[in-house]
């Protein structure tokens, strides 16, 4: 679906139709402001643009469920979810932020399930809720049930709710356009920067297009694809962090990317935690149940950088696995055991996972062990926010706000995830703080609608990037003369070049050493390749080279951020693992690394206010 | 198979088509359109010959028989050819974009593997007579992905290394726009027309003295049951580009559009459930419905389309 026609000014656009994308832009819509506005007859000018049809959204691949203290299934009290969210995160965490977050969350689970979300049931019909690694009752003592979810097919559910929810409201969309620019003129008076639109690819006519906005969100999810062995799709490519950089502005904490300890094997599938939440247990080639080792307690439902550690410490003392379907290949696997689960409640309740290591592995998880490895899953850090989803710069130890600019979900850093984000938290977050923005959006083009004429400085500044971009297309485009002949470079093979870089020196664990060769290969080798990509083929519509030659630019301009900042935190802490710093160092590195695409680190204090830094243990 | 130690490749036979450049807007439907016989023919959009250049493309990539024949297509983009164009995003069969045609069959790229649908015989796409051979079996066929594992294993024994062919085609039933790229707005605009988002009572329970209780509508497991299969649709074409009314070009709402229709119709919550029958108890709604059941044998997502089909036309018949 595509417009008919562009506005010559939007009130906001909103960038990316995920769980952050589409809840962004129901709470805007659905916001008082906006109810108020309509009803003096004025319609807002919105627009969802999406480089995916919105259904095809990654946030329909979430399995396991979304953290909220119901207390359907027991007691529960969201101070203890603040806790664990804070514990969790490593005391990275903003405590504000996570603080909304625990509070609101019961309110955000039962909103979606009003607006249709097929939750699982309890039998008094009830939202059902399951045990989740490090989820707790009582501030860190036994697991409690905090995730509602929908067998496990959580995200699916609240994708395709939220899509309903916008059909049902009219909200229109730009669909499989990749927006190339994000647009920042001078504020008046030297003032802040503030947002003056997008420029976006069309792919369908292959036409580069301005987008003039007052207010713009970006939602565009997160950077799975950095790393070879990845959980998230092929369309994670980091493009609104990237964005961000290209723009000027700094990213947040982008040396945190929680890999997720159970993926299938080297496809990289991901297998729910909630197949450990329901009774599977990991074991090393001896067969021992090894978890229990490294956190008492907790074993199996540890966080998930704890279990993905244990894992590569496992292998690394010998006591891997090889995948089955590769017995010749490294022993970097451990098994994950479900065969403890009977048969009909993995049925029941793990239909999803089930069905993966069938179609995937070959195996049957009743009878046989399945191979494991940690897969990239998510990126706690983004583009730094506050808790109304506003965009803002870390500069002379103050937060300056870019006028007009928000983001939510994945792409964007409110730190309620800290160091390492619980299982169940991420369409929390998602949902929570899409709304939340969306809201303040409305709130903020209530005071001041689009009344038609456009702002003149704006459409100068977006024109003028839209022509930038369209004259780099027709150069992507010029001289192409089909595929045939000895293969040159390509961004397909140069992704998969960067995948296997950035986790040869970055995943689960890295140092100094690690991090510098990583960094000398993108800048000397990686970004100069990518600098010169050519498409091979000239007809602009529908050319997925084009967009593929600008993610593979993104990435590889995000990849040097996250290993800039990993290599500017002395420490470990939460899923950052530096083997030459292996303590976590709260006199210095208590804050929030901020990187800019110059390099340039500096560091923002952490927001506590209920709960001092302790030592995490599971 | 597993276990095989030589190095195996696949043959992908790509049917392959680029745009003309300068596009000219097609014209909307008209509905005085001649309509084709079910079983031949295109839809109205895909009947308009696609203005551009259409050949058949064949490829050969090293493939192992668990690989899908997704994983093939991507080796071929990142080694052989960048500007093959097809959609895919999770990889792993909960995204829904990635519908083709494999053997004339339309399922998801992801799901499919060498094994299930590589065939023996590397002949042409079409024969003298112009005939393709789909690889659809005649008739009941509701396993078709062991029908095809057979034929691999035919393929396998030639000795040199290649597992077979396997014939890509965009996913029927839907205008192609580029290589295996399909335009399914058709099916999208279908879902929308009928209203597919829960319309519930907007009511919050109270105890008996009147204070709020609960705050999510209650929906015992039993109630749950009744609709689960049907939300888990992810929308994928699959269906639609198997049914032969739908694909065959008739005036038919689609398989695709009445699951989700069905999907509201059979929750507790919904209180629409009248107005939804109404809404499809039409000519091009599960009138033209005719229960060949093609739309089961490949749903992504097990969902028994034929019989949920089934199910919706007895409750309309029956309200």
């Amino acid at each position: 679906m595509s417009p008919k026609h562009l506005e010559e000014m939007y009130d906001a656009v909103i960038v990316g139709a995920g769980a952050a994308g589409l809840s962004a832009a129901l709470g805007l819509l659905r916001s008082p402001a906006m109810a108020e506005l309509k009803a003096n007859g004025t319609e807002p000018k919105v627009l969802v643009i999406s480089k995916l049809q919105p259904l095809r959204s990654h946030t329909g691949s979430a399995e396991g469920g979304i953290a909220a203290s119901l207390g359907n299934a027991e007691a529960d009290d969201w101070r203890w979810h603040y806790y664990d969210t804070v514990k969790g995160g490593d005391w990275l965490v903003d405590q504000d932020a996570a603080k909304l977050l625990a509070q609101y969350a019961p309110e955000t689970v039962v909103n979606l399930e009003r607006q249709g979300v097929a939750f699982s049931r309890l039998d008094d019909g009830h939202i059902a809720q399951r045990r989740f690694g490090g989820h707790t009752r009582d501030y860190g003592k036994e697991p409690v049930k905090r995730a509602a979810y929908a067998a496990d097919r959580i995200g699916h559910q609240i994708l395709h709710t939220l899509w309903q929810q916008c059909v049902a409201l009219g909200v229109r969309f730009a669909e499989e356009w990749y927006v190339t620019d994000l647009v920042l003129e001078d504020g008046a008076d030297g003032a802040d920067r503030r947002v003056a639109g997008v420029v976006a690819l069309d792919t369908h006519s292959g036409q580069v297009k301005a987008v003039r906005a007052r207010h713009v969100l970006l939602a565009t999810g997160g950077a799975g694809r950095l790393f070879h062995t990845t959980s998230n799709s092929w369309d994670l490519t980091g493009d609104g962090m990237a964005l961000a950089l290209a723009a000027g502005l700094q990213l947040e904490d982008v040396e945190f990317v929680q890999f997720h300890p159970t993926g299938l094997a080297h496809t990289g599938i991901l297998l729910s935690e909630a197949a450990r939440a329901e009774g599977g247990v990991l074991r090393n080639k001896d067969g021992e149940a090894f978890m229990e080792r490294y956190a008492p307690g907790h074993a199996d439902l540890a966080a998930r950088d704890v279990v993905s550690r244990s894992i590569m410490a496992e292998v690394d003392a010998g006591r891997g696995v090889a995948d089955p379907k590769d017995p010749d290949g490294p022993r970097d696997c451990v098994w994950l055991d479900m065969t403890g689960i009977p048969a009909e409640r993995m049925e029941g309740t793990l239909p999803q996972v089930v069905e993966t290591i069938r179609a995937y592995a070959d195996l049957d998880p009743a009878k046989d062990l399945v191979p494991v490895k940690p897969t990239a899953h998510y990126t706690m850090g983004g583009i730094p926010v506050d808790t109304d989803g506003a965009v803002y710069q870390w500069r002379d130890g103050a937060r300056h706000t870019v006028e007009g600019l928000f983001a939510a979900g994945e792409c964007s850093c409110v730190s309620v995830h800290g160091a390492n984000r619980l299982g169940g938290n991420s369409l929390l977050d998602a949902c929570l703080f899409g709304t939340r923005a969306g809201r303040a959006i409305a709130a903020r083009i209530a005071e001041a609608p689009v009344a038609g004429e456009p702002d003149p400085t704006s459409a100068d500044a977006v024109d003028q990037a839209s022509r930038a971009r369209g004259e780099q297309l027709a150069q992507l485009l010029a001289g192409a003369d089909g595929a045939n002949g000895a293969m040159d470079d390509n961004p397909y093979a140069l992704m998969a070049r960067l995948g296997g870089v950035m986790e040869r020196a970055a995943a689960v664990r890295c140092d100094a050493a690690s991090l510098a060769a990583a960094l000398e290969e993108l800048r000397g080798d990686l970004e100069p390749r990518a600098e010169v990509l050519r498409a091979h083929e000239g007809t602009a519509a529908l050319n997925q080279e084009v967009t593929a030659i600008w993610e593979v630019r993104h990435l590889v301009e995000l990849g040097e951020a996250v290993l800039v900042a990993s290599d500017a935190r002395h420490e470990s802490r939460g899923s950052l693992k530096r083997t030459d710093f292996p303590e976590r160092d709260d006199e210095r590195f208590l804050a929030h690394s901020m990187t800019d695409a110059s390099g340039a680190v500096s560091w923002q204090p952490v927001h506590i206010e209920d709960y001092p830094p302790q030592a995490r243990e599971y | 198979m597993s276990d095989m130690t030589a190095p195996t490749t696949v043959i992908l036979r790509v049917h392959r088509f680029t745009p003309r450049p300068e596009r000219e807007r097609a014209r909307a439907a008209s509905p005085f359109a001649r309509k084709a016989s079910p079983f031949g023919g295109s839809s109205a959009s895909a009947r308009r010959k696609p203005r551009g250049k259409q050949w058949v493309q064949e490829y050969v990539v090293p493939a192992r028989p668990q690989d899908t024949v997704l994983d093939c297509l991507l080796a071929v983009k990142r080694t052989l050819d960048p500007s093959l164009a097809f959609r895919y995003s999770c990889g792993h069969g909960m995204c829904g974009s990635d519908a083709v045609a494999i053997n004339g069959e339309p399922t998801l790229l992801c799901t499919a593997t060498v094994a299930q649908w590589a065939k023996a015989g590397a002949g042409p796409a079409a024969d003298d007579e112009g005939f393709r051979r789909t690889g659809i079996p005649a008739q009941g066929g509701d396993d078709a992905g062991d029908q095809g594992a057979a034929d691999a294993q035919d393929s396998a024994d030639a000795g040199d290394g290649s597992l077979g062919v396997i014939e890509l085609a965009p996913l029927p039933g839907f205008p192609p726009l580029r290589d295996l790229i399909a335009d399914i707005d058709p099916m999208l605009d279908q879902i929308r027309r009928l209203k597919p988002y829960l319309q519930a009572d907007g009511v919050l329970a109270t105890t008996e003295d009147g204070k709020i209780d609960v705050f999510e509508y209650l929906q015992d497991p039993g109630q749950l049951a009744r609709y689960e299969t049907l939300s888990n649709c992810i929308a994928c074409g699959v269906c639609e580009g198997a049914c032969p009314v739908y694909a065959g070009g008739d005036a038919f709402i689609g398989p695709a559009a009445l699951i989700a229709a069905s999907r509201f119709v059979n929750d507790s919550r919904d209180t629409k459930a009248m107005e939804r029958m109404d809404a499809i108890d039409t000519e091009d709604g599960v009138a033209a419905c005719q229960s060949v059941r093609a739309c089961s044998r490949q749903c992504p997502r097990g969902i028994d389309v034929g019989e949920e089909m089934w199910q919706i036309v007895a409750k309309v018949r029956e309200r």
